[in-house]
Parts: structure tokens; sequence; C-alpha cells
């Protein structure tokens, strides 16, 4: 999977709100996430299936007022999310965050390429 | 010459100060803040240059050069020159777990048995010996082999509730072989217990201030690895090949394991890449010249060095002293001295250039 340099690299990281986090990223692109949707994105193994993929949380499952509690780097490469739920176990890379980037344009692409 | 009616003042000394570049940072060394203390007295002009790193390459070179130039200053006598080092962190480290360890620098390879562990033990000893803080710790917790090599095996003592890491060849250094009596057979860790064992060895330890903390990875791609990346932002890695892992393709797993990581590369040492001959001394290419260092330009990742395939290097590791302390002027020990300062220079790189991040 090549991307652009810089694509997967943070140059900002800010929390907004209880409820929302910005990426801002090295080649410039910026990503608003709602917390609630990250939470039902959760890559951890009791939200999804490690060998099938499958995912056992959906965004659906997630009461729309949740909360972050607490943000976290990972090494240099992830963030680590506690939730007001009291989950903390999904280690989100920068890469899967890209990926995970809601923008029209992103989402476009991303249709596109699955 | 104008110059001569000019009382001599800082200003006049800084700018030809300014003419002395940092080769690995490229800029000057006024720019760059490493000139301090300055002082004129009558003729008599003293100065420190305080480096990011006492392992710097090009050391003796810069001192040389500004000497020189503040001499030739018309109305200068003499000059002073203290060379100082003051290692930098890494922008993230000092906010996490092991706030007073500057750097973390990992030892790598994909093949076992490349040679990662004497070479992990000889870096860190030169850089120690060069006057800088260095801890090593083995993240071997499999097969432990720093303990032979730095031939202590006594149980660590403990203080505060923290492991007192042992002492040899100038360098603190923590062994999962130091905390079990290892029989002959490898340890065997069920899952989540090897991430704790290597945690253990990582942050139960009393390390004190250290500029680098070198971690001698077990081979190939696994726990360890992801376990050090997720617990602390290291400064980057170091990948250790032989001549036989053809054109590098046995490390690309290991490379892109630390891509993923976004650990930085920071360098590649091709081990036993040439023979000394015990008798004459002379170079023996056995395995052709300079495929790491092809590689590692196609690649883009820094080149740090050759190591000779040398039967002192292995005896001196049975001894329990590595090589650059025990005969350190062994041609061997001359070029792992080189490496080590050329890996040196690669963190100070890192750490100037990298940009510090933290959650707003
Ligand atoms: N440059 C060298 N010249 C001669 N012998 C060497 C050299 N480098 C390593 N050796 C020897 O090769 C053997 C393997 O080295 P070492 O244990 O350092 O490898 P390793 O990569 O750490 O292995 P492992 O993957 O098992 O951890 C040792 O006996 C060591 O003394
Ligand atoms: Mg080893
Ligand atoms: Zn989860
Ligand atoms: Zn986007």
């Amino acid at each position: 999977m090549a991307s652009a340099p810089g694509a997967t690299d943070p140059a900002r990281i800010k929390k907004i709100s209880n409820q929302e986090l910005m990426i801002v990223w090295q080649d410039g692109h910026q990503s608003r996430y709602r917390g609630p949707v990250l939470r039902g994105q959760c890559p951890c193994a009791t939200c999804q299936d490690e060998d099938t993929g499958q995912r056992l949380i959906l965004p659906i499952h997630v009461p729309d007022d949740l909360e972050f509690r607490r943000i976290e780097m990972v090494g240099r490469y992830a963030l680590q999310f506690e939730w007001s739920d009291g989950h903390r176990t999904g280690i989100y890379s920068f890469e899967l965050l890209r990926r995970l980037c809601p923008c029209a344009g992103c989402r476009a692409g991303a249709s596109v390429r699955t | 010459m104008t110059a001569q009616n000019t009382p001599l003042s800082d200003e006049r000394v800084l700018a030809e100060l300014r003419k002395v570049n940092d080769p690995d940072l490229q800029k000057d060394i006024v720019t760059l803040g490493f000139v301090r203390n300055l002082s004129i007295d009558g003729g008599a002009v003293r100065f420190d240059i305080n480096l990011t790193t006492p392992a710097c390459p090009v050391k003796d070179q810069m001192r040389d050069e500004a000497e020189r130039l503040v001499e030739a200053i018309p109305g200068v006598a003499t000059v002073s020159v203290n060379m100082t080092a003051e290692v930098q962190s890494s922008p993230q480290m000092a906010k996490g777990a092991l706030e007073n360890v500057r750097n973390v620098i990992a030892v790598g390879s994909g093949k076992g048995g490349v040679g990662k562990s004497t070479i992990a033990v000889n870096l860190a000893a030169a850089l120690s010996g060069s006057g800088a803080r260095v801890g090593l710790l083995d993240g071997d917790i499999y097969g432990p082999s720093l303990p032979i090599m730095l031939g202590v095996t006594a149980a660590p003592d403990h203080a505060d509730g923290k492991i007192t890491p042992r002492e040899s060849a100038g360098l603190r250094f923590m062994s999962m072989g130091l905390l079990v009596k290892t029989p002959d057979q490898p340890l065997i860790w069920r899952g989540p217990m090897a991430h704790k064992a290597f945690q253990q060895c990582l942050f139960d330890v009393a390390w004190g201030e250290l500029d680098y903390l070198v971690v001698d990875l077990p081979p190939g791609t696994g726990d360890v690895h992801l376990t050090l990346a997720q617990s602390v932002p290291m400064t980057g890695a170091v990948i250790v090949s032989t001549p036989q892992d053809v054109g590098l393709q046995i490390s690309v797993k290991t490379l892109r394991m630390f891509e993923q990581t976004k650990v930085p590369i920071l360098g590649i040492i091709e081990n036993m890449a040439y023979y000394i001959c015990g008798h004459c001394g002379a170079k023996d290419p056995i395995f052709g010249e300079g495929g790491a260092r092809r590689a590692a330009s196609e690649m883009g990742i820094p080149f740090l060095g050759e190591v000779p395939l040398d039967m002192a290097i292995r005896s001196q590791a049975d001894l329990g002293t590595p090589i650059v302390v025990a005969d350190p002027e062994a041609a061997s020990s001359v070029v792992l001295r080189q490496i080590s300062e050329q890996l040196a220079a690669q963190v100070s790189i890192r750490n100037y250039n990298a940009p510090v991040l933290e959650i707003e």
C-alpha cells in the first residue's frame, strides 16, 4: 500500500472536544474524527475477530454520547483511547487512522479501492 | 586589512566560528548554539564547543578548524577550545515512563546468528568509552546471551522496588539471564507473559540517567519488538546483516516491521563482511564486496559500516569482555568505534530534525 510521503505521519494531534479529535497529517491533509464513530471502529480483539476481520462492535452499537476519557501516544506509531465506557484496549495505528478519515474525499477514494 | 585596528570582540570571534559547520546537522556551530562560555582576555580566547554527542565522528576536525580560524584573527595570541557534549533527548521520550533515558536504540536483524548481540555489546561499550552514559538491555528473553558476553551472571540487587542494573564494560545492563537461571534450552514464555517479562526488564530497572539505551532484539519479527515499539518512542533501530542475506532480502521483513511501527531506521551494519588474515592482517572480501552498502543506498538508509569476520571478536565475547574494551587498538575495535560514532551522528540528526508531537 504505497501512499504519499507523510500521509500516515501526523504533524498535529488535537482533541477538539470530548467527542472530537483532529489530526493534521504531514502531507497537509486534515482529518476530523467523531469519538463514538472511532469507538465503533476499534481494532482490538474484543471488537474485531482477529482471524476473520469480522467486526463484533459496530458504530451503531455505540451510544452517541460516548466520550474520550484519555488519549495517549503508543510509541511513535499509534494512539490509544480510553473511552467513557471504560474500554481501552484498542491501539489505532496512524496508518489505520488515515484509512478511517471520514472526509468526503477519503470516503470517495475508499469506496473505489474496496 | 582593516581588521588589525578593530579591537578583538565576541562578534569578531563568532564571525569566524560561523565558518565551522557541523557536517551532520548541516549548520554552523554558532547557529546551532554549540559555542558556549566565550571569553576574551587580552589576546587569550577561550570557548567551549558543546556537541550533541561525545562520540561525534568529526569532533577533532571541528576543534582544529575552530582553533585555526580564531588563531588567524589579528590580535589573538592563544586559543583554548574545550570540547563538551550533551546528548539530546528524542522528543517524545522526556514525557514517558523512562524520562531519564534520552534515546532508545534497538539492534535487530532478519536472520538469527548474524551477530546482533556481539555488535550491540561492542557499540554500547564504544559509546560508553567516548564518555556517554550507556545502558544495554538484552531483549532476547528467550535466549539471553549478554550475561556471558559481559562476563556477569550473578543475579542483580534490588533497591526501592527496582532492579539495580549490573555494570560491566562501562555499561549498565539488564538481561533475563540475570533473573532466570537459564538451562541450555531456550526459555518459553506463553502469550502475554513474554510481553510482561520484557517490560519488567525495561521498566523495573533503575537505569538512572542514560544518553543511550541500546536494546539487543531477538532474531526475527516478534513480540519483543512490538512490545518495545508500544512501550517507548524509540529514537530508531539499527539493522545488522551479513553478506549471505543476499541484497538484504531477509531483512526486508524486519524493515517492514519497523516501518509499520514508525521506528526510524538509523542505519545498516554489515557484519562478517570481510576476513582479516590472522597472520598478515590482509583484508579478504570472502563473500564479495559492498552488498549491504549498495542495498542501503538503494533504500535510502544510512550505511554505518562493515565489521570484519575476526576470531578475536568472538573470543573476547566468549571471555566476557567486548573487544573494544579488551583490545581498543585492534583493527576490529577501530572499525566498531567508527561505526558507533556514525550511529551517534544519526541519532543526533534524528533528534535535531524530529518534530515534537503532542496531543494538544
Ligand atoms: N564479526 C565477527 N567475527 C567473528 N565472530 C563473530 C562476529 N560477529 C559475531 N560472531 C560470532 O557469531 C556468533 C553469533 O553471534 P551473536 O550471538 O552476536 O549473533 P546474534 O545475531 O545475536 O544471534 P541470535 O540471533 O541467536 O541472537 C557468536 O559466536 C559470535 O561470537
Ligand atoms: Mg543475540
Ligand atoms: Zn476494542
Ligand atoms: Zn480525508
